[in-house]
């Protein structure tokens, strides 16, 4: 009886996994076919970016791309914490937090009827939907178009937002877990759009590292030993494999494009987290302070060095 | 061939059309609903069309290969049983693992056909896999060449970014 039940329950999971997978690329092809433009509108009182004063250039722009959990314009509560944080520490940065990563038609979850249902009712299918969506990021069919609609709304944002192209106020692309897909894939659209001094900054990436990131200056990735998710991302994805020594990961990392700062013993996700405000390390900082630092520290030094060089940095 | 057999085949053929179609219509700017679902129902004779020869095809590599040639009168052909896995076709769309998923269901109908194939024509199911394995990949590479000159015959590509 209880194998039946199990069996039941792992037949139906199955359906329910083929079904969503099938249906993850519908937003792709909606997109590139042009059937509805990507939105821009947003609830009242969202703005359109925080922190430094509108009315003057912002020392860099710093986008903030949510792991699976987005599924709102507004942030989610563990990346709205690290936002908030970063606001708070660092005034001198124009922050925006509303890209949806996991939507071509930059469409939050939340706002679509069927899913507001589903959201009450079984909400693991959202978390379901959007790794899909980084699954179909990382596609060799799809990447493309996944990257390009992506591109394409941050850079929409951006403009919004009162950035200018060819300005040369650096941006910056913070990606938590799967946002690193979406951010790495968004590099090239970004700079034939915007022509703008690119760095990544990626906390427990989770991505294929297949992209380009040619155009990117630089990458910093925020790792933990404790972050066995990062790993699996490195295990499952061959183009992170020093034998692929052609992909885009690989050739950034011959190229001296990619620093690795560790944030031990933080992991992925739980009460120990990157962005955990309880965890404490021995000088008394929460796991939240210290990765707020640190993405702080690396903007700041790569501001110091470009205004030393007086231009971007190789 | 029954009618169960032909509807099943039908519904394959528009689940293998489904699967390879957004590719295709990703690379086609400003596409209609209707033109998608011409591209769509077309795709799916095609490829439901493709699906009936593979029995037939293999049957007739065997026919040539074989010393043991096997009489016309009982020519392989679909039962439902063996048709039914093909109907899951469209997983080739699954991301990133899709063309894996839809490797492996086609490995697993085709050794379906070889044990049939085996039997009807009274060889060993080594030969009569592969006659089902060269048939099936005559077929494939077909069909995947008539499909690549359509496309390309009716692709107003978008503009790539520049780089």
């Amino acid at each position: 009886m209880i194998g039946l039940a199990l069996l039941l329950l792992l037949g139906g999971l199955g359906l329910v996994l083929i079904a969503e997978a099938l249906l993850a690329r519908y937003e792709v092809l909606v997109y590139v076919a042009g059937w509805r433009p990507p939105t821009i509108s947003r609830p009242d009182g969202t703005s359109y970016a925080r922190g430094a004063d509108p009315n003057r250039p912002p020392d860099a722009y710093l986008i903030y791309l949510d792991g699976i959990g987005k599924r709102r314009f507004h942030d989610t509560r563990d990346g709205g914490r690290l936002v908030k944080s970063l606001i708070n520490r660092a005034p001198e940065l124009r922050v925006l937090g509303q890209v949806q990563p996991y939507s071509p038609l930059a469409v939050p979850l939340a706002d679509r009827p069927v899913w507001a249902w589903l959201r009450r009712h079984i909400g693991l299918l959202l978390f379901l939907h959007n790794v899909m969506q980084i699954f179909v990021a990382a596609d060799r069919r799809y990447r493309p178009l996944y990257n390009r609609a992506v591109g394409a709304q941050i850079a929409t944002e951006l403009r919004v937002a009162g950035y200018r192209p060819d300005s040369g106020i650096p941006v910056v692309l913070l990606s938590y877990s799967g946002g690193a897909q979406v951010a790495s894939g968004a590099v090239n659209e970004l700079w034939s759009q915007l022509r703008t001094p690119l760095w990544l900054i990626t906390l427990g990436g989770f991505h294929n590292g297949a992209n380009d990131i040619t155009h990117a200056q630089h990458l910093y990735r925020l790792t933990s030993a404790g972050d066995w998710i990062e790993r699996v991302g490195t295990w499952i994805f061959p183009q992170r494999w020093r034998l692929f020594r052609w992909s885009g990961w690989n050739r950034a990392e011959r190229e001296g494009k990619i620093t690795v700062h560790r944030l031990d013993p933080a992991t992925h996700i739980g009460s120990r987290s990157y962005i955990a405000p309880e965890a404490r390390l021995p000088d008394g900082r929460s796991h939240l302070d210290r990765t707020t630092d640190t993405v702080i520290a690396l903007i700041r030094d790569r501001l110091s060095l470009t205004a030393e060089t007086d231009g971007p940095l190789p | 061939m029954s009618p169960v057999v032909a509807v099943l085949l039908l519904v394959a053929g528009l689940s293998e059309a489904a699967g390879r179609l957004l590719p295709v219509v990703a690379r086609l700017s400003g596409v209609s609903h209707a033109r998608v679902v011409g591209l769509l129902l077309a795709g799916a004779i095609v490829d439901g069309a493709v699906f009936a020869l593979w029995p037939l095809s293999a049957w007739a590599v065997a026919g040539l290969v074989l010393p043991a040639a096997p009489s016309d009168e009982t020519a392989l052909v679909w039962t439902p049983g063996l048709a039914a896995p093909l109907v899951l076709a469209g997983v080739l769309a699954f991301p990133l693992l899709g063309p894996l998923l839809h490797l492996l269901l086609m490995v697993g109908v085709g050794v379906g056909l070889a044990g049939a194939l085996a039997t009807v024509a009274g060889v060993g199911w080594w030969e009569a896999a592969g006659c089902v394995a060269v048939a099936g990949v005559g077929l494939g590479v077909s069909v995947e060449a008539v499909r690549r000159l359509v496309v390309k015959l009716n692709t107003t590509r978008a503009p790539e970014p520049v780089a």
